[in-house]
């Protein structure tokens, strides 16, 4: 799909030739009465990793379960690949090659990180590549292959973060969303999960990546969003942003 | 850059639609008082001894129905030993008219105690539980009563043939005179209960309930104690339930096994849900509607509950909160109409007036 | 209590406890999954009775036909019932979703066994044993070829069962939706397709048993009941949703059962059952192995 750039409140402008993977247009949702996300525009294109930055309860986290279809969205749009999404069922998103690696896991936990990983690749044509998959995987992410067999309740903080992203690569995704993937983490283990993330963004992935703050995401980030109170209040490089004296103070001063 | 508020963004906790409300609007309490004027007339209307007799049948089962509906939709305990209870009162009114020179009214409240203060007993382990294991829980008592009362190892009961044969409450009356001062003893007793339960439900207490039914959260958080709430509704539906089954064994003269296995239990859950868990008229319709039809079913006694299970299951798939809601949905949707109607009225004067 | 007692005991325990194996197992796999009481799970045995009825008496076919008859039609009726009285409810608001299928899933069987009673009429009927014969254990403890079959044929199943979870693409997504609905969701497991499925399986199961136990019990309308309740019973006590909390209460209560009926006759054994369970939900609510916060409120 080639279009022009087009202006949508809140992206920078994406220069010519750059498709939008995933494309959110005035997305309104939350549960029950209450609104978390309100209003929110976003484009995220082709092979880039967008990061979304905002302190915690402002939608961050609703934002990419509605994306991913687990929440119904109250109002808007939102377009994967040319084809509009909005109301679909997570499951028939995961065919599309959504990938959602969720906050907190989600990992299944009387489930050996194998079986696991397997899950990743329950898709009838990622299921025929599993074994391909598993050794991918376990290739690019430390630690896995040793405890195949380790039932996931019995991991670590950070091993459990490692398998649910490696559960989110055993498959072919068209964009790959990521909820803070540093949450809860001693840095070490911190560091290692970005290893990895820098890794999947150098083959090209894209990526929609929320985080509550700049710390980690120096060599991924080509797009900073800035979300507050469910919409996006600012853009820009990381850069520009790191030297807006407001946003240092706010998210730098959280950890 | 201001954050934009969204269309109803406020935060609801469920307690505040959990209004106080009054008991009864001033539509039910016309159309409770309406009802019973129209029953009280019934015996003279009608002198057909069969179908006053159904009635009277048919009002006890509403006054277990609305205990019942008291526990379990009101106070949201899935409780499915609700007919042991029931039994408890009958049996226990029963010895005490064989055995002691209690009157019979007497008796009959007497038995309602008992049959409160078992309940009660009940109550307590099943706050611990979630709602499936309170479930089995209260039917494996109803199940262990029953199996007691079948094999009456003290020969008390009267097992599978039945309680022997009591006095009741007006055996001093002709038979004919007799059943219409049933007929409107139990309807006094149904009228009673209902006005009971649904002043009740908009008072503290049953407000609390409903909390601790919809938010246990929320309810904890309030410091309302589940325990006291629970106990004191198990031991007010296990009054009435007590007195129905009371009422049940002086209107029979006994009292039989027959009234507690899994066949009443379905067609009684089957009432309480088609009529609407937790609503006032709920029983009283879900009572009607079955009675209407398992009586125009008489004649073909096989199909009854394969047709009252598809019933069961049509509306309950479709209208879970059964036929009040259904009625209510249909309310208002037609004031929605209405409004609707009003509006293009308002929105079309404005017009006609420019164009003159 | 003699040495042939205690045999005879340990055989009973054996052969009862495999077969309510067979017939719970198909209920914790429901709730694993679906997280619902399927109170149409014993109706399904009764089905299965009348299905070895017809295959075996009436047309005088095999024992395998009648097991494949019994795993199809049961099947059937299992997806059946999961699309009308548990599907529609889902994602709705405004009543609790576990009592309101406890309620269908009851119709359900009322309706059944209804129409059986319409259809079969009230008596019961005698449903060919297997296989007949049988051998003499040790001093006179009988063991039955039928038994022996019912019990070699669930531990079958059950260990069938048991691979097809641990081993299969659709055996790994039913435990996925059974521990992390969300994220089997994300996977791409289609979960309104594995609902009917998995509910069939379970109902398939519950139906080969009872092509076995219409030759205990005979078929008739109400031979459901039973089976319902023994299957709730063993179901609470291993812990509602652990496959393995099941397999050890089947035993166990088999185990309580056989002893029961030798200490005090068969018809205390059923009330001594409910009086265990009433204990056990006092005491212990979660079971054997089942998780204490899906017990307690």
């Amino acid at each position: 799909m080639n279009g022009a750039p087009r202006a949508v409140a809140g992206a920078e402008p994406v220069p010519a030739g750059r498709d939008a993977i995933l494309e959110v247009r005035d997305l309104w949702s939350g549960y029950g009465d209450t609104m978390v996300v309100r209003g929110l525009d976003l484009r995220v294109p082709a092979g880039q990793t967008v990061v979304i930055i905002g302190p915690n309860g402002h939608g961050k986290t609703t934002l990419l379960r509605t994306i991913s279809g687990l929440v119904k969205r109250r109002r808007g749009e939102v377009w994967l690949a040319g084809e509009r999404v909005d109301g679909r069922s997570a499951e028939y998103l995961a065919t599309l090659g959504m990938v959602h690696i969720p906050q907190g896991d989600l990992l299944f936990p009387d489930m050996t990180v194998e079986e696991n990983l397997l899950m990743g690749a329950f898709l009838p044509r990622s299921w025929r590549k599993r074994h391909a998959a598993l050794e991918h995987v376990y290739g690019l992410i430390p630690g896995l292959r040793e405890r195949a067999g380790q039932r996931a309740r019995t991991l670590s903080g950070g091993e459990r973060r490692l398998v649910g992203l490696g559960r989110g690569l055993m498959r072919e995704a068209s964009i790959l969303l990521i909820d803070e993937p540093s949450l809860g983490l001693a840095p070490v283990a911190i560091e290692r999960v970005y290893a990895a993330i820098r890794d999947i963004h150098a083959q090209g992935t894209t990526i929609l990546l929320v985080e509550e703050n700049f710390t980690h995401i120096g060599d991924v980030a080509d797009i900073v969003h800035v979300v507050e109170m469910g919409s996006i209040v600012r853009t820009g490089p990381l850069e520009e942003l790191s030297r807006d004296q407001t946003v240092v103070q706010t998210y730098l001063g959280t950890l | 850059m201001s954050a934009v508020t969204a269309p109803g963004a406020t935060v609801s906790p469920t307690a505040t639609r959990i209004g106080r409300g009054r008991a009864l609007s001033g539509a039910e309490k016309a159309g409770i008082l309406a009802l019973v004027a129209v029953a009280v007339l019934v015996p003279f209307v009608w002198s057909n001894d069969y179908a006053v007799g159904v009635m009277v049948t048919a009002m006890i089962t509403l006054v277990l129905n609305i205990s019942w509906n008291f526990v379990l939709g009101i106070a949201g305990v899935w409780n499915f030993g609700q007919l042991a209870i029931y039994a408890l009162g009958g049996y226990g009114t029963g010895l005490l008219m064989l055995h002691t020179p209690v009157p019979p009214p007497l008796a009959i409240l007497l038995g309602g105690l008992l049959a409160a203060g078992v309940s009660i007993l009940l109550a307590f382990p099943t706050l611990r539980l979630h709602g499936i294991y309170t479930s089995l829980l209260t039917f494996s008592f109803a199940q262990v009563f029953l199996f007691i009362v079948v094999n009456d190892p003290a020969g008390l009961t009267g097992g599978s043939f039945g309680f022997p044969t009591v006095r009741g409450l007006y055996s001093f009356l002709p038979p004919t005179t007799a059943l219409h001062a049933y007929f409107w003893t139990v309807l006094a007793v149904a009228a009673a209960a209902t006005l009971l339960v649904a002043w009740i439900r908009s008072s503290r207490l049953g407000i609390a309930l409903r909390t601790i039914r919809d938010s246990p959260a929320y309810a904890a958080a309030r410091g309302i104690s589940p325990l006291r709430y629970r106990v004191i509704a198990f031991a007010i539906s296990g009054f009435i339930a007590g007195v129905a089954g009371g009422l049940y064994l002086s209107y029979n003269q006994s009292f039989t096994t027959s009234a507690m296995g899994l066949t009443p239990m379905s067609i009684d859950v089957t009432m309480l849900v088609i009529g609407g868990l937790g609503t006032i008229w709920g029983p009283i319709l879900g009572t009607g509607v079955l009675t209407g039809l398992q009586v125009s079913l008489v004649d073909y006694p096989g199909i009854q509950l394969t047709i009252l299970g598809t019933i069961l299951l049509v509306i309950v798939v479709f209208v879970p909160s059964g036929l009040v809601g259904l009625l209510s949905q249909i309310r208002s949707r037609i004031s929605a109409w209405v409004a609707e109607d009003e509006e293009a009225d308002d929105a079309a004067v404005p017009i006609a007036r420019e164009e003159s | 209590m003699h040495l042939t007692d205690v045999i005879g005991i340990l055989v009973e325990t054996v052969v009862l406890g495999s077969i309510y194996g067979l017939v719970a197992i198909g209920m914790t796999l429901i709730y694993g999954t679906l997280r619902i009481l399927d109170m149409s799970q014993g109706s399904m045995v009764m089905v299965g009775s009348f299905v070895g009825w017809g295959v075996l008496v009436v047309a005088g076919w095999s024992p395998a036909l009648a097991i494949l008859f019994a795993f199809a039609i049961t099947f059937a009726l299992g997806t059946f019932t999961e699309l009308i009285s548990v599907q529609p409810l889902m994602g709705r608001r405004g009543f609790d979703f576990e009592m309101v299928t406890f309620i269908t899933t009851f119709a359900v069987a009322i309706v059944f066994a209804n129409v059986a009673l319409q259809v079969f009429g009230p008596f019961q009927k005698n449903v060919s044993p297997v296989v007949s014969g049988g051998i003499d254990i040790y001093r006179g403890v009988d063991l039955s070829y039928q038994n022996l079959t019912m019990a070699l044929v669930s531990i079958g199943l059950m260990a069938a069962l048991g691979l097809f979870l641990a081993r299969t693409r659709w055996g790994l997504a039913i435990r996925a939706v059974a521990q992390d609905l969300d994220a089997a969701r994300l996977m791409g497991v289609p979960v309104m397709r594995l609902y009917p499925l998995t509910m069939g399986l379970a109902s398939a199961l519950a139906g080969i048993g009872g092509v076995f136990l219409g030759a205990k019990f005979f078929a008739y309308p109400g031979a459901g009941d039973l089976p319902l309740l023994e299957a709730l019973i063993v179901v609470i006590f291993g812990g509602l949703g652990s496959l393995p909390g099941t397999l050890y209460a089947a035993y166990t209560i088999g185990l309580i059962q056989a002893t029961a009926e030798v200490l005090v006759g068969t018809t205390w054994s059923l009330p001594i059952l409910y009086g265990i369970i009433l204990l056990i939900l006092i005491v212990r609510p979660h079971g054997l192995k089942g998780r204490p916060e899906e017990a307690r409120l």
